[in-house]
């Protein structure tokens, strides 16, 4: 009786070895579902990069017409009989056996020019796929990328490479128009830039001048007719600029290559237009991964195009990035002095303690909140009187009084202040009494303390707080479409004109880059892919930054280990 | 209080109170106690203390737990201000100086009356930092003044030998004697005139705790030394005069030698001999 079935799974229960079953099984399934999710992102994401072999497919359409169709493979899928039926209204016998339907989304491309640039094409209706060796594709500036064969490269005009030649001659004018793109982004971005700020500042000086009733008029013409110069100088290298501009663009447009896509017809592309060209069905193993790397590489480190569909994200990354780091900065000592006020200074009491259960619950209030906040009280009141006091000038454009980096960058640290308060305070509530004894016994007031023994000594959990906002606020997205992202930024927040970090710009930001691309691109095809290489830069991205402070606070920890004992 | 009193009054007048204990008496004592209570909130700690620390002697505290031996250590340097609803009445004088007075810093007082916790805690910087931390406070003296004052220190502290080749390694690495004897250097190096000890080597093993005890008869000939201890033996061993307390009163105050050998209270008897305590 004493070994019945029943006492033993009783026994087992009560061991406790049920539940070590159960946390197992719980960790098990976390780790699973985190591993899954990213995993899908990685592939979904860096599949996008790989030069995939290009199909020239022959088909039946729908209508029963032959048709060719030359374009990229990108997903198969099946579906069932009677969903095929409903989708296509194909009343066609099947045979008894027939359950399921293959089809396969091609990308065929050619926007503009031979649309759809995407297309279902039913297995039971293809005749035969091959993988033509003289298949090409052209990655475009504009209107996504282009399927043919490489017929002509023209100059002027003229042909000067046809059939074998071409693919040599082409590479070799790409190279040749790639040094002219750089030259013009050079100057648009370069000089130009610099001279529309100068002319601005001289405009904003100008108003500042009328608006000055102290000056006397001889001071004022002195100063308008500095002016004046200036804008003179400058209007002068601004039209030699554009004379150097206009002869780049004009050169660039010299070349263009013809192709023929799958319609048959032929297609002029101007190498002003080509990004990149290649052919998939030819190329080693090797040469893909070559292929590969570069096309990642440009992915960051360029500039979006098409509406944020094409091109890289490197603006977006930059915006991110700078961002956090301004958030970080603002963070850390509010939250810090806030929590050794509260634990170091303040009587403890009812009152404290309120204030800290509202400042927990502050960390519960939803993002959103705290943008509309922003919006409110950064944006249109404090920017909007900074602007009526510093920037007078240079309204009614707003300066500070519109939505731009530091705003964005105080709300965040506004939404994660309550975590770095509360892990401070537990640091500094874990400190020895001994050890402020010890330095306040030595003749140290207490502010001495503070900062040369109390604070050094709870630097890790100050960066404890810090990785946890920053985990927050990389990720945050609703509250800074109010407070300053936008969908694409004209000047990086950061360059050669002084104050050389421009605070009060818009910028880029990678969450806002997935909700854009994502949901509000016009080619949801060709844009998926995008989302998911941005979602997995962006976690990337936070991993990184978490990393690094999770580094520097174990260098910390080292130092400081033996303290609290 | 009777506070229109002269301070060269109330030493004569304490000692006729308290027989001071008799020694090199004949110069003003170290460190005067005056009528002083202490209250937590309003639970009265010391009662009407009153005893005159000798100059460059050693001064134990005895006493059962909570008796507040350590309270009234720590009304010397002024460390009970740090505690929330404490309130002290009487006077505690300096070198003749009251300490309470509103004029007199604490900060100040703090670097004149130097102390050694229970626990030893170093402060997570080297072994050098550790001693020139006082120093820096005071505003830090030339490179090489600091550096001579640190190996004086660590020299007057019986360490020096042990850790002059890791001055900048992390002083948490030392052992827990080591630690208290850093801790000591630490306190001597500003030149303090008393050095309070609460508890030196409770926390220690037996040979460090012999080292302390050592240090101790080394430093008493520069600085007036006031030691709370549980361990009777440890009193006897290092100090010259003993107080003992009970329940907030200082029950008997007078040579070591004599305290142990000969206690005029009972109470006193009974600690010392084991009957309760």
């Amino acid at each position: 009786m004493l070994h019945s079935k029943n006492t033993n799974l009783k026994t087992w229960v009560t061991s406790g070895e049920l539940w070590i079953w159960l946390n197992a099984a719980a960790v098990g399934i976390s780790i699973t579902a985190v591993g899954g999710l990213l995993g899908l992102i990685a592939v979904r994401g860096l599949a996008h990069f790989w030069p995939a072999d290009v199909a020239a497919i022959h088909y039946e359409s729908a209508s029963g017409v032959a048709a060719y169709a030359l374009g990229e493979v990108v997903e198969t899928e099946s579906l069932l009989l009677d969903q095929y039926r409903s989708a296509t209204g194909d009343t066609d016998d099947f045979p008894a056996d027939v359950e399921v339907i293959e089809r396969s989304l091609i990308k065929t491309g050619n926007r503009r020019v031979d649309p759809p640039d995407f297309q279902w094409i039913y297995s039971h209706r293809i005749a035969s796929i091959g993988y033509p060796d003289e298949a090409a594709v052209f990655e475009r500036m504009e209107w996504g990328n282009a399927y043919g064969v490489l017929e002509k490269v023209l100059f002027d005009g003229s042909v000067v490479a046809e059939a074998d030649t071409a693919w040599t001659e082409f590479h070799m004018r790409l190279e040749r128009v790639e040094t002219l793109r750089e030259a013009i982004a050079r100057i648009e971005r370069g000089e130009f830039n610099t001279i529309n700020y100068a002319l601005e500042q001289i405009r904003i000086e100008r108003r500042r001048l009328e608006l000055d009733t102290t000056l006397t008029d001889a001071a004022r013409e002195r100063s308008e007719a500095a002016l004046r110069s200036q804008t003179d100088a400058l209007t002068v290298r601004y039209t030699l600029a554009e004379t150097d501009l206009a002869a780049l663009i004009e050169d660039l447009q010299r070349d263009a290559i013809e192709i023929t896509i799958s319609t048959g017809a032929t297609l002029t592309i101007p190498f002003a237009d080509v990004v990149r060209g290649w052919q998939p069905n030819r190329m080693s193993v090797i040469a893909k991964l070559k292929h590969y790397f570069f096309s990642v590489w440009l992915f960051l480190t360029d500039d979006p195009r098409e509406a944020n569909t094409e091109g890289g994200i490197l603006p977006a990354i930059f915006g991110t990035v700078l961002m956090v780091l301004l958030m970080s900065v603002l963070v850390t000592p509010l939250g810090v002095v806030a929590a050794v006020y509260l634990r170091e200074y303040a009587r403890q009491g009812a009152f404290v303690q309120l204030i800290r259960i509202a400042v927990n619950n502050l960390a519960g209030v939803p993002s959103i909140v705290y943008g509309v906040f922003g919006l409110g009280f950064f944006v249109y009141f404090l920017g909007g009187n900074l602007d009526a006091l510093f920037f007078e000038a240079a309204l009614p454009a707003p300066t500070f009084g519109t939505p731009g980096l530091v705003w964005a960058s105080l709300t965040l640290a506004l939404l994660t202040v309550p975590v770095v308060i509360v892990s401070t305070e537990e640091g500094l509530t874990r400190i020895p009494r001994s050890i402020r004894e010890g330095s306040l016994a030595l003749g140290a007031t207490k502010a001495e303390t503070l900062f040369k023994v109390v604070l050094p000594v709870a630097s890790p959990s100050i960066f404890t707080g810090v990785i946890l906002a920053v985990a927050r606020a990389a990720g945050e997205v609703a509250p800074l479409m109010l407070v300053g992202v936008v969908k694409l930024a004209p000047t990086l927040p950061l360059d050669g004109n002084f104050p050389y970090l421009h605070l009060e710009r818009k910028f880029m930001h990678l969450g806002f880059h997935i909700y854009d691309v994502g949901f509000q691109s016009p080619n949801v095809d060709a844009a998926r892919p995008l989302v998911y290489a941005t979602a997995l830069l962006l976690v990337l991205l936070i991993v990184g930054l978490n990393l690094t402070a999770i580094m520097l606070r174990t260098r910390l920890e080292d130092r400081y280990r033996g303290v609290e004992s | 209080m009777k506070t229109t009193m002269t301070v060269k009054n109330k030493v004569a007048d304490t000692q006729m109170a308290m027989p001071a204990p008799t020694g090199d008496s004949a110069e003003e004592p170290s460190l005067l106690v005056d009528d002083l209570c202490l209250y937590y909130g309003q639970q009265a700690a010391l009662i009407d203390v009153n005893m005159a620390i000798p100059r460059r002697e050693v001064t134990a505290f005895i006493g059962p737990s909570g008796c507040g031996k350590s309270t009234l250590l720590r009304c010397f340097n002024r460390m009970n201000d740090f505690i929330d609803g404490v309130t002290t009445t009487g006077h505690i004088y300096l070198e003749g100086h009251d300490i309470f007075a509103p004029e007199v810093d604490p900060a100040q007082l703090r670097r004149r009356v130097g102390m050694v916790f229970q626990r030893p805690n170093p402060f997570p910087k080297s072994i050098y930092e550790n001693v020139a931390y006082g120093l820096r406070i005071q505003g830090a003296p030339p490179k090489t003044e600091l550096d001579d004052t640190v190996e004086w220190a660590l020299r007057s502290a019986a360490l020096w030998d042990e850790v002059k080749d890791r001055l900048k390694e992390s002083a948490l690495g030392l052992s827990g004697g080591q630690q208290q004897r850093l801790v000591i250097a630490r306190a001597v190096a500003v030149r303090p005139s008393v050095l309070l000890l609460d508890e030196p080597a409770s926390a220690l093993d037996p040979i460090s705790t012999l080292k302390i005890e050592e240090l101790i008869h080394l430093l008493k000939a520069e600085y007036t030394i006031v030691i709370v201890t549980h361990n009777m033996q440890q009193a006897a061993r290092v100090s010259d005069n003993t107080a003992f307390m009970y329940l907030g009163k200082l029950i008997e105050f007078g040579r070591t030698q004599s305290v142990f050998t000969n206690p005029t209270e009972k109470q006193t008897e009974d600690y010392i001999t084991g009957r309760y305590g």
